[in-house]
């Protein structure tokens, strides 16, 4: 039953990208993770939103209008951070809201194809093509190169702002590469699961492999291995679920929710490992 | 007579654009190997003349020079050590890496620390005598630790000109011993010092001079003859009491 996504190619095709994101969700979701950059992560995903409704309206790519209104969205949320007047989590649910009503303006004006819209907004992992799935396996290249490029450096940032400024560090720019990194991992997660629970996929994984360690390599390996993990079993239960069972289960929705399952079993083993230290120590 | 680390010259700063300055007319200089206490009250300015050390924050008239350049070139130079409650304890980094952050800038852009930092972090960790930390997560170590793992950070850098904001505030006794410790070697070996502090008994222990601020400059000179009750009553106001005994303290909130 583990393994039934292996015989249909449509599935295998569903089966890599799912575990070339999970890999990529949990390299760049690291970082969302150690910045705290959930909010933005959260902003730039909505702001996806208009972008693909306004591709899907007007015929051209998705990914293209998804890409388009993530850089819009990283660079309004740059250009915020950058003035103190402004709290950047006011900020960020402007832009938010902002793009929300755009994207809603533009579904409303489109009434006839919001059935099929909803399938993009919501992802459509069954049909994923072969040149998605190349389409990902490049974004996320691009990604982890970059993050690793200036690894070092986007750990100290996150850890000591004022120290890697002191240091002469150039922080905005370093900002731009990791927001960079976030806007195309969105933009590549927003396929697979859809606008809406893209969030999710970037997160948990990353939050999954805290609770299991304390060292920050040691967590990428382990949001990775996540990420794939919960692509695989979420597409084993939705195929089950429809093939065998007559369930039709959104196969990015259930992946999702299987992450879910396993950040809380994370969450669980690391209270059981509290506990026994707690009370081997004297 | 030494070479001067620190030349301050009539400084006025101010973040940002609007123009409202935090700090006036501070002026004066530190000699390489000695030491520098900024003592005031909250918002006296201290941190914001750390900053405009570093270069971090504009400064509108007057000027500064660090180690005979600008703070912006002199930056490989100084060590910033920054206050341990400005740092988030559940941060996933042990007390030897970061340590090893002090040796970044030398190690470059795209490359990961070798056998070489390694040693270097682990010995600045023996000098602040934490040796048998160095796998310790940061956080789980006490406030007073946490500052000495700061302080090995600095050593690690080598630096000519160290900045300390507040590294006494929440620090036992050990660590308080063990901080005025390596801040002796360090000037000994040649480096200046700058600490901002509440405490006048740090500053004698651990300065030979001192700047009273308060928003401006209020006195700036050997700790002996600037520590006084007339100058820091001036500089806290009617929280400076008077002892007996001819010390001073001041009541902080």
């Amino acid at each position: 039953m583990l393994l039934e996504p292996f015989r249909q190619p449509y599935l295998r095709r569903a089966l890599l990208q799912v575990a070339l994101l999970g890999i990529l969700g949990g390299v760049v979701g690291v970082h969302i993770v150690l910045r705290r950059l959930a909010f933005l992560t959260e902003a730039v995903q909505h702001a996806a939103f208009p972008g693909v409704a306004l591709a899907f309206a007007t015929g051209t790519s998705l990914l293209g209008g998804a890409l388009v209104g993530a850089g819009v969205a990283v660079a309004l949320t740059l250009a915020l951070a950058a003035r103190r007047r402004v709290d950047e989590d006011a900020a960020l649910a402007v832009i938010i809201a902002t793009f929300v009503a755009l994207g809603v303006l533009v579904v409303s004006r489109r009434a006839g194809y919001q059935a099929d819209l909803t399938a993009r907004l919501f992802g459509r992992l069954a049909f994923v093509t072969v040149g998605q799935v190349a389409q990902t396996a490049v974004l996320g290249a691009v990604c982890a190169l970059a993050l690793a490029a200036v690894h070092k450096e986007l750990v100290l940032l996150a850890f000591d702002r004022h120290g890697a400024r002191a240091l002469g560090y150039p922080v905005a720019q370093l900002d731009a590469v990791l927001y960079a990194a976030v806007a195309l991992a969105v933009v590549g997660a927003v396929q697979v699961v859809g606008a809406v629970l893209v969030l999710a996929f970037l997160v948990t994984p990353a939050a999954t492999a805290r609770l299991l360690t304390d060292r920050i390599g040691p967590m990428i390996v382990i949001a990775a291995g996540v990420g794939a993990l919960g692509g695989w079993l979420g597409l084993v239960v939705a195929t089950e679920a429809s093939v065998h069972h007559d369930v039709r289960l959104a196969a990015g929705a259930t992946v999702v929710l299987v992450l879910t399952v396993l950040f809380g079993l994370a969450g669980v083993m690391r209270g059981m490992v509290l506990l026994t230290r707690r009370r081997v120590a004297p | 007579m030494n070479p001067v680390a620190l030349r301050l010259a009539f400084v006025h700063a101010a973040y940002d654009r609007d123009r409202h300055e935090v700090l006036q007319d501070v002026n004066g200089e530190l000699a390489a190997g000695r030491s520098l206490a900024l003592i005031g009250p909250n918002g006296a300015g201290k941190s914001t003349l750390l900053k405009a050390i570093l270069g971090l924050v504009p400064v509108t008239s007057g000027s500064i020079e660090v180690l005979g350049t600008s703070p912006a070139l002199a930056r490989g130079d100084v060590a910033y050590v920054p206050q341990i409650d400005a740092l988030d304890a559940s941060f996933p980094v042990s007390a030897l890496d970061v340590v090893l952050m002090g040796r970044y800038r030398r190690i470059g852009w795209l490359r990961r620390p070798g056998r070489a930092d390694r040693a270097a972090a682990r010995d600045a960790l023996a000098e602040v005598g934490l040796a048998d930390r160095a796998g310790e997560r940061f956080g789980l170590l006490s406030g007073g630790q946490r500052q000495r793992v700061l302080l090995a950070r600095a050593l690690a850098q080598q630096a000519r000109l160290l900045l300390l904001d507040e590294p006494f505030n929440g620090v036992d006794a050990t660590s308080t011993d063990a901080i005025l410790d390596v801040l002796a070697r360090v000037r000994a070996a040649g480096a200046a010092v700058v600490l901002s502090t509440h405490d006048l008994s740090i500053a004698h222990l651990a300065c030979d001079d001192a700047c009273l601020l308060n928003r401006r400059q209020v006195a700036f000179g050997p700790v002996p003859v600037t520590l006084t009750t007339d100058r820091l009553r001036e500089t806290y106001g009617e929280r400076a009491v008077q002892l007996v005994a001819g010390s001073t303290i001041v009541q902080t909130d």
